[in-house]
Protein backbone atom coordinates (compact mmCIF):
# COMPACT_ATOMS: atom_id res chain seq x y z
CA UNK A 1 0.00 0.00 0.00
CA UNK A 2 2.75 2.34 0.77
CA UNK A 3 4.85 1.40 -1.92
CA UNK A 4 2.13 2.16 -4.56
CA UNK A 5 1.22 5.57 -2.75
CA UNK A 6 5.17 6.11 -3.32
CA UNK A 7 4.61 5.01 -6.50
CA UNK A 8 1.59 7.56 -7.12
CA UNK A 9 3.44 10.27 -5.34
CA UNK A 10 6.49 10.25 -8.36
CA UNK A 11 3.63 9.74 -11.12
CA UNK A 12 1.46 12.80 -10.67
CA UNK A 13 1.06 15.65 -8.59
CA UNK A 14 0.39 15.48 -5.21
CA UNK A 15 -3.07 17.33 -3.72
CA UNK A 16 -1.44 20.07 -1.90
CA UNK A 17 0.06 21.04 -5.36
CA UNK A 18 -3.09 21.28 -6.65
CA UNK A 19 -4.46 23.41 -3.93
CA UNK A 20 -1.29 25.54 -4.43
CA UNK A 21 -2.18 25.68 -8.14
CA UNK A 22 -5.57 27.14 -7.57
CA UNK A 23 -4.37 29.21 -5.34
CA UNK A 24 -1.80 30.59 -7.82
CA UNK A 25 -4.26 30.86 -10.49
CA UNK A 26 -6.04 33.29 -8.51
CA UNK A 27 -3.05 35.46 -8.11
CA UNK A 28 -2.36 35.28 -11.70
CA UNK A 29 -5.82 36.07 -12.91
CA UNK A 30 -5.61 39.34 -10.35
CA UNK A 31 -2.02 40.47 -12.28
CA UNK A 32 -3.69 40.08 -15.87
CA UNK A 33 -6.81 42.07 -14.43
CA UNK A 34 -4.30 44.71 -14.04
CA UNK A 35 -3.26 43.87 -10.09
CA UNK A 36 0.58 44.00 -10.99
CA UNK A 37 0.98 43.98 -6.92
CA UNK A 38 -0.17 40.76 -7.13
CA UNK A 39 3.05 39.26 -8.85
CA UNK A 40 5.39 39.72 -6.12
CA UNK A 41 3.41 37.41 -4.00
CA UNK A 42 4.46 34.60 -6.76
CA UNK A 43 7.93 36.07 -6.78
CA UNK A 44 7.77 35.55 -3.37
CA UNK A 45 6.53 31.92 -2.90
CA UNK A 46 8.59 30.74 -5.68
CA UNK A 47 12.12 32.55 -5.74
CA UNK A 48 13.64 30.15 -3.69
CA UNK A 49 12.57 26.82 -5.14
CA UNK A 50 13.57 28.51 -8.22
CA UNK A 51 16.53 29.85 -7.59
CA UNK A 52 17.24 26.18 -5.96
CA UNK A 53 16.25 24.46 -9.33
CA UNK A 54 18.84 26.59 -11.58
CA UNK A 55 21.68 26.47 -8.99
CA UNK A 56 21.63 22.78 -8.54
CA UNK A 57 21.82 22.90 -13.02
CA UNK A 58 24.24 25.83 -13.06
CA UNK A 59 26.18 24.97 -9.47
CA UNK A 60 26.97 28.67 -9.84
CA UNK A 61 24.90 31.25 -7.04
CA UNK A 62 25.37 34.06 -9.76
CA UNK A 63 24.19 32.79 -12.84
CA UNK A 64 21.32 30.96 -10.83
CA UNK A 65 20.07 34.65 -9.33
CA UNK A 66 20.59 35.97 -12.71
CA UNK A 67 18.44 33.35 -14.51
CA UNK A 68 15.89 33.33 -12.20
CA UNK A 69 15.45 36.73 -12.26
CA UNK A 70 15.12 36.93 -15.58
CA UNK A 71 12.68 34.02 -15.37
CA UNK A 72 10.69 36.25 -12.99
CA UNK A 73 10.73 39.14 -15.91
CA UNK A 74 9.64 36.72 -18.73
CA UNK A 75 6.51 35.36 -16.65
CA UNK A 76 5.68 39.28 -16.12
CA UNK A 77 5.59 40.10 -19.71
CA UNK A 78 3.99 36.88 -20.79
CA UNK A 79 1.47 36.56 -18.00
CA UNK A 80 -1.48 37.59 -20.41
CA UNK A 81 -0.54 34.80 -22.56
CA UNK A 82 -1.01 32.55 -19.16
CA UNK A 83 -4.35 30.35 -19.54
CA UNK A 84 -4.37 27.89 -17.31
CA UNK A 85 -3.85 24.87 -18.43
CA UNK A 86 -1.05 23.59 -16.77
CA UNK A 87 -0.50 25.11 -13.12
CA UNK A 88 1.28 28.39 -12.57
CA UNK A 89 4.70 26.78 -11.29
CA UNK A 90 4.94 24.34 -14.26
CA UNK A 91 4.72 27.20 -16.34
CA UNK A 92 6.98 29.40 -14.42
CA UNK A 93 9.84 26.32 -13.71
CA UNK A 94 9.48 25.32 -17.82
CA UNK A 95 10.56 29.24 -18.13
CA UNK A 96 13.14 29.03 -15.82
CA UNK A 97 14.65 25.53 -16.96
CA UNK A 98 14.82 26.51 -20.65
CA UNK A 99 16.10 29.99 -20.03
CA UNK A 100 19.01 27.74 -17.96
CA UNK A 101 19.34 25.17 -20.70
CA UNK A 102 20.12 27.68 -23.18
CA UNK A 103 22.20 29.54 -21.21
CA UNK A 104 24.10 26.18 -20.12
CA UNK A 105 24.62 25.28 -23.42
CA UNK A 106 25.78 28.30 -24.73
CA UNK A 107 28.43 28.65 -21.85
CA UNK A 108 29.51 25.26 -22.07
CA UNK A 109 33.53 25.54 -21.83
CA UNK A 110 32.60 28.04 -18.86
CA UNK A 111 31.83 27.05 -15.41
CA UNK A 112 32.62 28.20 -12.23
CA UNK A 113 31.07 26.79 -9.21
CA UNK A 114 30.02 28.26 -5.80
CA UNK A 115 29.01 26.24 -2.59
CA UNK A 116 25.92 27.23 -0.51
CA UNK A 117 25.60 27.02 3.24
CA UNK A 118 24.02 23.64 4.06
CA UNK A 119 21.43 24.47 6.69
CA UNK A 120 22.51 22.74 9.91
CA UNK A 121 18.42 22.18 10.42
CA UNK A 122 17.28 20.25 7.73
CA UNK A 123 17.07 16.84 9.49
CA UNK A 124 17.82 14.54 6.72
CA UNK A 125 20.91 16.10 5.53
CA UNK A 126 22.40 16.57 8.93
CA UNK A 127 21.11 12.50 9.39
CA UNK A 128 23.34 11.73 6.04
CA UNK A 129 26.54 13.88 7.04
CA UNK A 130 26.01 12.36 10.99
CA UNK A 131 26.44 9.30 9.65
CA UNK A 132 29.02 10.49 6.80
CA UNK A 133 31.71 11.61 9.76
CA UNK A 134 32.14 11.80 13.17
CA UNK A 135 33.88 15.61 13.18
CA UNK A 136 32.41 18.11 14.56
CA UNK A 137 33.52 21.89 14.20
CA UNK A 138 35.77 22.71 11.49
CA UNK A 139 36.77 19.09 10.45
CA UNK A 140 32.92 18.67 10.19
CA UNK A 141 32.39 21.73 7.83
CA UNK A 142 36.00 20.71 6.10
CA UNK A 143 34.08 17.49 5.08
CA UNK A 144 30.76 18.74 4.62
CA UNK A 145 32.48 21.22 1.76
CA UNK A 146 34.11 18.56 0.33
CA UNK A 147 31.04 16.22 0.00
CA UNK A 148 29.47 19.22 -1.67
CA UNK A 149 32.09 20.18 -3.83
CA UNK A 150 31.93 16.16 -4.80
CA UNK A 151 28.40 16.15 -5.49
CA UNK A 152 28.69 19.46 -7.43
CA UNK A 153 31.68 17.73 -9.84
CA UNK A 154 29.17 15.13 -9.93
CA UNK A 155 26.40 16.60 -10.99
CA UNK A 156 28.26 18.45 -13.74
CA UNK A 157 29.36 15.57 -15.43
CA UNK A 158 25.74 14.66 -16.34
CA UNK A 159 24.64 15.99 -19.21
CA UNK A 160 22.31 19.18 -19.16
CA UNK A 161 18.68 16.94 -19.49
CA UNK A 162 19.74 14.36 -16.93
CA UNK A 163 21.36 16.92 -14.45
CA UNK A 164 17.97 18.57 -15.17
CA UNK A 165 15.58 15.41 -14.64
CA UNK A 166 17.92 14.77 -11.02
CA UNK A 167 17.52 18.76 -10.34
CA UNK A 168 13.38 18.70 -10.20
CA UNK A 169 12.72 14.91 -9.20
CA UNK A 170 15.60 14.35 -6.41
CA UNK A 171 15.84 17.35 -5.12
CA UNK A 172 12.57 19.90 -5.45
CA UNK A 173 10.43 17.42 -5.75
CA UNK A 174 8.63 17.05 -8.47
CA UNK A 175 6.67 14.28 -10.03
CA UNK A 176 7.68 12.51 -13.44
CA UNK A 177 4.63 14.01 -14.73
CA UNK A 178 5.57 17.43 -13.74
CA UNK A 179 8.93 17.16 -14.84
CA UNK A 180 7.77 15.95 -18.28
CA UNK A 181 5.25 19.19 -18.74
CA UNK A 182 7.88 21.11 -17.51
CA UNK A 183 10.52 19.82 -19.70
CA UNK A 184 8.46 19.00 -23.08
CA UNK A 185 9.57 15.34 -23.35
CA UNK A 186 7.17 12.27 -22.50
CA UNK A 187 6.56 10.17 -18.90
CA UNK A 188 9.09 7.68 -20.30
CA UNK A 189 11.64 9.89 -21.34
CA UNK A 190 12.28 11.22 -17.77
CA UNK A 191 12.36 8.00 -15.61
CA UNK A 192 14.74 6.55 -18.27
CA UNK A 193 17.32 9.65 -17.83
CA UNK A 194 16.87 9.62 -14.29
CA UNK A 195 17.30 6.24 -13.97
CA UNK A 196 20.62 6.42 -16.05
CA UNK A 197 21.59 9.79 -13.99
CA UNK A 198 21.53 7.46 -10.81
CA UNK A 199 23.45 5.28 -12.44
CA UNK A 200 25.79 7.69 -13.34
CA UNK A 201 25.92 9.35 -9.82
CA UNK A 202 26.22 6.03 -8.22
CA UNK A 203 29.46 5.47 -9.85
CA UNK A 204 31.03 8.87 -9.20
CA UNK A 205 29.79 9.03 -5.29
CA UNK A 206 30.71 5.42 -4.62
CA UNK A 207 33.59 6.16 -2.13
CA UNK A 208 30.39 7.85 0.14
CA UNK A 209 27.77 5.23 -0.60
CA UNK A 210 26.96 2.78 2.32
CA UNK A 211 24.91 -0.22 1.38
CA UNK B 1 28.80 12.95 17.41
CA UNK B 2 29.26 9.46 17.15
CA UNK B 3 28.91 7.83 13.53
CA UNK B 4 26.27 5.75 12.57
CA UNK B 5 27.96 2.94 10.89
CA UNK B 6 25.17 0.78 10.16
CA UNK B 7 23.10 3.41 8.40
CA UNK B 8 22.52 3.04 4.30
CA UNK B 9 23.69 5.52 2.51
CA UNK B 10 22.45 6.07 -0.96
CA UNK B 11 22.24 8.22 -3.77
CA UNK B 12 19.27 9.70 -3.27
CA UNK B 13 20.60 10.52 0.61
CA UNK B 14 23.77 12.57 -1.03
CA UNK B 15 21.03 14.07 -2.86
CA UNK B 16 19.43 15.73 0.48
CA UNK B 17 22.15 17.53 1.19
CA UNK B 18 21.98 19.65 -1.79
CA UNK B 19 18.53 20.05 -1.26
CA UNK B 20 19.50 21.54 2.02
CA UNK B 21 22.11 24.15 -0.03
CA UNK B 22 20.64 27.62 0.77
CA UNK B 23 21.96 31.09 0.01
CA UNK B 24 22.57 33.35 2.67
CA UNK B 25 19.58 35.89 3.75
CA UNK B 26 21.91 39.06 2.27
CA UNK B 27 21.55 37.18 -1.19
CA UNK B 28 17.51 37.76 -0.87
CA UNK B 29 17.82 41.19 -0.77
CA UNK B 30 19.97 42.28 -3.39
CA UNK B 31 17.97 39.67 -5.47
CA UNK B 32 14.68 41.35 -4.80
CA UNK B 33 16.56 44.98 -5.81
CA UNK B 34 17.78 43.33 -9.05
CA UNK B 35 14.70 41.66 -10.05
CA UNK B 36 12.48 44.99 -8.80
CA UNK B 37 15.31 47.29 -11.27
CA UNK B 38 14.82 44.52 -14.09
CA UNK B 39 11.50 44.63 -13.69
CA UNK B 40 11.09 48.40 -14.10
CA UNK B 41 12.95 48.45 -17.47
CA UNK B 42 10.62 45.55 -18.42
CA UNK B 43 8.00 48.24 -18.14
CA UNK B 44 9.33 51.12 -19.10
CA UNK B 45 11.72 49.84 -22.01
CA UNK B 46 10.03 49.67 -25.44
CA UNK B 47 11.00 46.61 -28.12
CA UNK B 48 12.40 48.13 -31.03
CA UNK B 49 10.87 46.24 -34.49
CA UNK B 50 14.70 44.15 -34.79
CA UNK B 51 13.95 42.67 -31.45
CA UNK B 52 10.73 41.66 -32.67
CA UNK B 53 12.07 40.73 -36.05
CA UNK B 54 13.32 36.77 -34.55
CA UNK B 55 9.77 36.76 -33.13
CA UNK B 56 8.27 37.06 -36.58
CA UNK B 57 10.43 34.65 -38.86
CA UNK B 58 10.42 32.21 -35.96
CA UNK B 59 6.30 32.19 -36.12
CA UNK B 60 6.58 32.03 -40.10
CA UNK B 61 8.86 29.10 -40.64
CA UNK B 62 6.89 27.19 -38.24
CA UNK B 63 4.46 27.70 -40.69
CA UNK B 64 6.12 27.74 -43.90
CA UNK B 65 4.87 24.77 -45.42
CA UNK B 66 0.91 26.24 -45.46
CA UNK B 67 2.32 29.87 -46.34
CA UNK B 68 3.99 27.91 -49.51
CA UNK B 69 1.44 26.07 -50.31
CA UNK B 70 -1.02 29.15 -50.04
CA UNK B 71 1.56 31.38 -52.13
CA UNK B 72 1.33 28.10 -54.67
CA UNK B 73 -2.41 28.55 -54.65
CA UNK B 74 -2.78 31.80 -55.73
CA UNK B 75 0.02 31.56 -57.70
CA UNK B 76 -2.02 29.02 -59.93
CA UNK B 77 -5.42 30.76 -59.46
CA UNK B 78 -3.89 34.05 -60.68
CA UNK B 79 -2.23 32.68 -63.70
CA UNK B 80 -5.48 30.94 -64.68
CA UNK B 81 -7.80 33.62 -64.10
CA UNK B 82 -5.71 36.50 -66.02
CA UNK B 83 -4.88 33.80 -68.54
CA UNK B 84 -8.99 33.45 -69.26
CA UNK B 85 -9.47 37.31 -68.82
CA UNK B 86 -7.08 37.81 -72.12
CA UNK B 87 -9.02 35.16 -73.90
CA UNK B 88 -11.85 36.87 -73.20
CA UNK B 89 -10.45 40.57 -73.56
CA UNK B 90 -9.68 39.05 -77.27
CA UNK B 91 -12.77 39.05 -78.37
CA UNK B 92 -13.82 42.56 -77.73
CA UNK B 93 -10.84 44.09 -79.53
CA UNK B 94 -12.35 46.59 -81.96
CA UNK B 95 -12.04 45.23 -85.51
CA UNK B 96 -11.05 42.00 -84.31
CA UNK B 97 -12.80 39.84 -86.49
CA UNK B 98 -11.36 41.73 -89.69
CA UNK B 99 -8.12 40.35 -89.42
CA UNK B 100 -6.81 36.65 -88.31
CA UNK B 101 -4.24 37.55 -86.52
CA UNK B 102 -6.50 39.85 -84.14
CA UNK B 103 -8.55 36.75 -82.44
CA UNK B 104 -4.82 35.89 -80.86
CA UNK B 105 -5.19 35.88 -76.86
CA UNK B 106 -3.94 39.98 -75.83
CA UNK B 107 -1.65 40.57 -72.92
CA UNK B 108 -4.06 42.90 -70.45
CA UNK B 109 -1.89 45.54 -70.62
CA UNK B 110 -2.26 45.92 -73.87
CA UNK B 111 -5.76 45.59 -74.17
CA UNK B 112 -5.85 48.18 -71.55
CA UNK B 113 -3.26 50.61 -73.57
CA UNK B 114 -5.75 50.32 -76.59
CA UNK B 115 -8.69 51.30 -74.84
CA UNK B 116 -7.45 54.05 -73.31
CA UNK B 117 -6.56 55.55 -76.69
CA UNK B 118 -9.78 54.34 -78.65
CA UNK B 119 -11.60 55.78 -75.51
CA UNK B 120 -9.75 59.22 -76.51
CA UNK B 121 -11.33 59.67 -80.00
CA UNK B 122 -14.68 61.56 -79.54
CA UNK B 123 -16.58 59.36 -81.71
CA UNK B 124 -16.47 56.30 -79.23
CA UNK B 125 -15.70 58.63 -75.68
CA UNK B 126 -19.65 59.20 -76.30
CA UNK B 127 -20.63 55.77 -75.56
CA UNK B 128 -17.31 54.46 -73.18
CA UNK B 129 -17.38 55.37 -69.75
CA UNK B 130 -14.44 57.10 -68.38
CA UNK B 131 -14.51 55.34 -65.22
CA UNK B 132 -14.56 52.01 -66.11
CA UNK B 133 -11.61 52.63 -68.61
CA UNK B 134 -9.10 52.57 -65.54
CA UNK B 135 -9.93 49.05 -64.57
CA UNK B 136 -8.81 46.01 -67.09
CA UNK B 137 -11.84 44.11 -66.35
CA UNK B 138 -14.31 47.25 -66.68
CA UNK B 139 -11.89 48.20 -69.84
CA UNK B 140 -12.62 44.97 -71.50
CA UNK B 141 -16.37 46.11 -71.04
CA UNK B 142 -16.18 49.59 -72.33
CA UNK B 143 -14.76 48.14 -75.03
CA UNK B 144 -17.66 45.73 -75.86
CA UNK B 145 -19.72 48.64 -75.85
CA UNK B 146 -17.59 50.93 -78.09
CA UNK B 147 -16.80 48.15 -80.86
CA UNK B 148 -19.31 46.30 -82.93
CA UNK B 149 -20.52 43.10 -81.36
CA UNK B 150 -17.75 40.59 -82.39
CA UNK B 151 -17.88 37.31 -82.86
CA UNK B 152 -14.69 36.24 -83.14
CA UNK B 153 -14.13 32.45 -82.20
CA UNK B 154 -11.50 31.47 -79.17
CA UNK B 155 -7.98 30.79 -80.12
CA UNK B 156 -5.31 28.79 -78.42
CA UNK B 157 -3.20 30.56 -75.61
CA UNK B 158 -0.07 29.89 -76.54
CA UNK B 159 0.52 32.58 -79.37
CA UNK B 160 3.46 34.34 -79.69
CA UNK B 161 3.53 37.78 -78.70
CA UNK B 162 4.87 39.49 -81.52
CA UNK B 163 1.46 38.39 -83.24
CA UNK B 164 -0.14 40.09 -80.40
CA UNK B 165 1.73 43.49 -80.47
CA UNK B 166 1.52 43.39 -84.05
CA UNK B 167 -2.27 42.93 -84.58
CA UNK B 168 -2.74 45.68 -81.81
CA UNK B 169 -0.72 47.96 -83.44
CA UNK B 170 -2.48 47.75 -87.04
CA UNK B 171 -5.47 48.62 -84.66
CA UNK B 172 -4.37 51.47 -83.32
CA UNK B 173 -2.95 52.79 -86.62
CA UNK B 174 -6.35 52.05 -88.13
CA UNK B 175 -8.46 53.83 -85.66
CA UNK B 176 -6.18 56.48 -84.24
CA UNK B 177 -4.58 57.74 -87.98
CA UNK B 178 -3.41 61.18 -86.68
CA UNK B 179 -2.38 59.15 -83.37
CA UNK B 180 -0.43 56.95 -85.09
CA UNK B 181 1.63 59.43 -87.57
CA UNK B 182 2.48 61.45 -84.57
CA UNK B 183 3.56 58.74 -82.32
CA UNK B 184 7.85 57.68 -82.57
CA UNK B 185 6.32 53.48 -84.52
CA UNK B 186 4.15 55.25 -87.25
CA UNK B 187 6.49 54.06 -89.59
CA UNK B 188 9.73 52.14 -89.47
CA UNK B 189 11.95 54.53 -91.97
CA UNK B 190 10.85 57.17 -89.96
CA UNK B 191 12.18 55.86 -86.50
CA UNK B 192 15.67 55.15 -88.64
CA UNK B 193 15.96 59.10 -89.82
CA UNK B 194 15.88 60.06 -86.77
CA UNK B 195 18.53 57.83 -85.39
CA UNK B 196 20.65 58.47 -88.43
CA UNK B 197 19.95 62.30 -87.76
CA UNK B 198 21.08 62.30 -84.01
CA UNK B 199 24.48 60.08 -85.12
CA UNK B 200 25.34 63.30 -87.48
CA UNK B 201 24.57 65.69 -84.95
CA UNK B 202 27.01 63.90 -82.65
CA UNK B 203 29.91 63.80 -85.27
CA UNK B 204 29.59 67.48 -85.66
CA UNK B 205 30.72 69.39 -82.69
CA UNK B 206 34.30 69.36 -83.77
CA UNK B 207 33.14 71.19 -87.10
CA UNK B 208 31.20 74.17 -84.20
CA UNK B 209 34.38 75.22 -82.84
CA UNK B 210 34.32 78.70 -82.52
CA UNK B 211 37.26 80.53 -84.31
CA UNK B 212 37.49 83.46 -82.02
CA UNK B 213 37.69 81.48 -79.37
CA UNK B 214 40.99 79.59 -80.73
CA UNK B 215 42.53 82.54 -81.43
CA UNK B 216 41.91 84.11 -77.96
CA UNK B 217 43.48 80.57 -76.98
CA UNK B 218 46.15 80.49 -78.97
CA UNK B 219 47.35 84.15 -78.23
CA UNK B 220 47.10 83.28 -73.82
CA UNK B 221 49.13 80.31 -74.82
CA UNK B 222 51.76 82.27 -76.98
CA UNK B 223 52.63 84.36 -73.97
CA UNK B 224 52.75 81.79 -71.75
CA UNK B 225 54.71 79.00 -73.96
CA UNK B 226 57.29 80.92 -76.02
CA UNK B 227 57.86 77.97 -78.69
CA UNK B 228 54.05 77.59 -78.77
CA UNK B 229 53.19 80.96 -81.37
CA UNK B 230 55.39 80.25 -84.12
CA UNK B 231 54.24 77.29 -86.66
CA UNK B 232 58.18 77.10 -86.86
CA UNK B 233 59.09 76.80 -83.54
CA UNK B 234 56.60 74.15 -83.07
CA UNK B 235 57.63 72.44 -86.30
CA UNK B 236 61.21 72.23 -85.68
CA UNK B 237 60.31 70.46 -81.66
CA UNK B 238 57.85 68.29 -83.47
CA UNK B 239 60.80 67.17 -86.13
CA UNK B 240 63.28 67.08 -82.69
CA UNK B 241 60.87 64.47 -80.80
CA UNK B 242 61.10 62.24 -83.66
CA UNK B 243 64.47 62.14 -83.88
CA UNK B 244 65.07 61.29 -80.50
CA UNK B 245 62.05 58.64 -80.66
CA UNK B 246 64.10 57.06 -83.84
CA UNK B 247 67.45 57.01 -81.81
CA UNK B 248 66.08 55.40 -79.04
CA UNK B 249 64.19 52.81 -80.88
CA UNK B 250 67.88 52.28 -82.56
CA UNK B 251 69.60 52.08 -79.22
CA UNK B 252 66.78 49.52 -77.77
CA UNK B 253 67.52 47.44 -81.12
CA UNK B 254 70.95 47.31 -80.77
CA UNK B 255 71.03 45.69 -77.38
CA UNK B 256 71.43 42.18 -77.52
CA UNK B 257 69.17 40.62 -74.44
CA UNK B 258 69.90 37.43 -74.87
CA UNK B 259 73.94 37.84 -75.25
CA UNK B 260 74.25 35.57 -78.03
CA UNK B 261 77.77 36.93 -78.72
CA UNK B 262 79.19 35.54 -75.41
CA UNK B 263 80.12 38.81 -73.95
CA UNK B 264 79.50 40.28 -70.49
CA UNK B 265 79.24 43.99 -71.85
CA UNK B 266 76.27 45.83 -73.14
CA UNK B 267 76.91 47.23 -76.63
CA UNK B 268 75.53 50.58 -77.21
CA UNK B 269 75.54 52.05 -80.59
CA UNK B 270 74.55 55.39 -81.47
Amino acid sequence: MNASKALEKTLVASPERKLEADADLAIVRRVQGGDVAAFDQLVFKYRERMVGVIYNMTSNREDAADLAQDAFIKAFQSIHRFEGQASFFTWLYRIGVNSTLSHLRKNRMRSFFSLETVRGDDPVSREVIDALTDKTGAGRDAFIGELQEKLNDAMQKLSINHRTVVSLFEIDGLSHQEIAEVMDCSVGTVRSRLHYAKQLLQAELQPYLRQ
Amino acid sequence: MKQDTNRKITVEDLLAIKRAERPPAEFWASFESELRAKQLAAIVGKKSWRDTLPRIFTAVYRYHLPFGAVAALALTWAGIHYSSVSVDTVRTVPGAEARPSAHLPVPASTVVQAAERSVRAPEQARVAQPESVRAPAAAADSLVNAAPASKAPRTAIGTRFSDVVAATLADFRENQPELARRDIFSSDREFETTVESMRQAASEPLARLDPAAEERNSRLLESALPAYGSSSGSATLASERVRERASNDRMYESMDPYESSGRTSLEIRF
